[in-house]
């Protein structure tokens, strides 16, 4: 029995002694929005993407271009309370594409997260206005067809922020 | 048996006589209460001594001592205070405070004549108090887009923090020179209380050193002290 206990003791140990010197990416740090698409015609319905390119405004290369998902993850401005993106759908086709300009409006707060990770931005949208839809600065029409906010708390990815239907 | 044998035999006798007196007189010394000192020893931990001149991030002194109550026990105590820049790949911060713990230590070592090293173990509980300045922290991003300046440096202050913890002691002193002892022991912590910055956490406490996301810490020191003889029993 007793050569039983150091054992039993060092066990107790190990979890408390597992490396926190890098920053776990399955702890939620900095959050992006969430945006899922639905069919405008069949609203409970999640709606894939084709060739979505999201660029930000102010940025030259785009952040990425979404195909075959039906929810998008974009990244907020942590330095800035507000953040605009031009959303191309079809952007591999010049003759069928169309843009749309969204503009998020935040506030932000600063949280403690771990030693490896440091801080995180917290989001949260305004109450007021949390979203505003735009065209290009070429009118070619609106494909997205409305918005809803589903959570106006960004902190993790784990839920959509965001419905667009279309 | 002639008489040349007979005197052989009783000499040989009588030597055997004599070696179980000599024999029997060793026990009875034994017997005799075995002068015991007891008083107090004063010492300091040099390993934070020495730190504080190589690490230009440190700053620590601790001093201890112990006082021996009965043939095994020693009421055992250290004090000290603690300045420590811990820089992190996000954060980077400054704590100071002091320190004070107080227990007991057991002697497990069974000194042969009159000798008083020890092999010991020990409990004691720690209380400190302190601060931390969070001088920079960065915002941790996993999916950097924007070209953001992520380090910030506040240079905030949270004050008035305090921690307490239990701790379990095993270590060895030996005396070196006439009333000189080094010593040396290691620690585990196990942290019982812990009062947080709102938007910070207790990274380093003094005298806990660095904690970890569940509740236990380490330490060790290495120890220089002096016995102070008060009475012998």
């Amino acid at each position: 029995m007793k050569k039983l206990i150091f054992p039993i003791l060092l066990l107790a140990l190990l979890p408390s002694c597992e490396k926190d010197d890098i920053c776990d990416p399955s702890r939620p740090t900095t959050s992006r929005l969430i945006v899922t698409f639905y069919d405008n015609d069949n609203p409970t319905v999640p709606k894939n993407v084709n060739q979505l390119q999201v660029t930000a405004l102010g940025m030259e290369n785009p952040y990425k271009t979404f195909s075959g998902v039906s929810s998008i993850e974009l990244p907020l401005r942590t330095a800035e309370d507000v953040t605009a993106y031009r959303m191309v759908l079809n952007s591999n086709d010049p003759a069928n594409d169309n843009t749309d300009v969204l503009t998020f409006t935040y506030e932000r707060q600063t949280q403690y997260v771990s030693r490896a990770c440091g801080y995180k931005t917290v989001f949260e949208l305004s109450p007021t206005a949390p979203v505003a839809l735009g065209d290009a600065d070429e009118p070619d029409g609106l494909w997205i067809k409305s918005i809803s906010i589903e959570n106006y708390d960004v902190r993790t990815e784990d839920e959509t922020h965001i419905a667009i239907y279309y | 048996m002639s008489g040349r044998k007979m005197r052989l035999i009783s000499l040989f006798i009588i030597s055997l006589l004599w070696v179980d007196a000599a024999a029997q007189d060793a026990p009875a010394a034994d017997t005799l209460p075995k002068k015991e000192r007891y008083g107090l020893r004063v010492g300091a931990d040099l390993y934070k001594l020495a730190r504080s001149f190589y690490d230009k991030d440190y700053r620590g002194i601790e001093l201890v001592g112990d006082f021996r109550i009965t043939k095994k026990f020693y009421l055992a105590a250290e004090l000290g205070n603690e300045e420590k820049t811990t820089t992190e790949p996000n954060l980077n911060f400054t704590t100071s405070g002091s320190f004070i713990k107080a227990g007991f230590d057991y002697n497990t070592y069974e000194n042969w004549l009159d000798m008083e090293n020890m092999i010991y173990v020990g409990l004691r509980y720690g209380v400190s108090s302190f601060s931390q300045t969070l001088n920079s922290y960065s915002i941790y991003n996993p999916n950097p887009y924007f070209n953001e300046v992520v380090l910030i440096e506040p240079g905030t202050k949270f004050k008035g923090l305090t921690a307490s913890w239990a701790e379990v002691v095993a270590g060895v002193k030996v005396e070196v020179l006439s009333n000189l002892y080094v010593g040396f022991s290691a620690r585990l912590y196990i942290l019982v209380s812990d009062k947080k910055p709102e938007t910070f956490d207790n990274l380093y406490i003094p005298g806990f050193n660095r904690t970890y996301e569940g509740s236990f810490g380490v330490g060790f020191n290495y120890t220089v002290s002096y016995f102070i003889p008060i009475f012998k029993n």
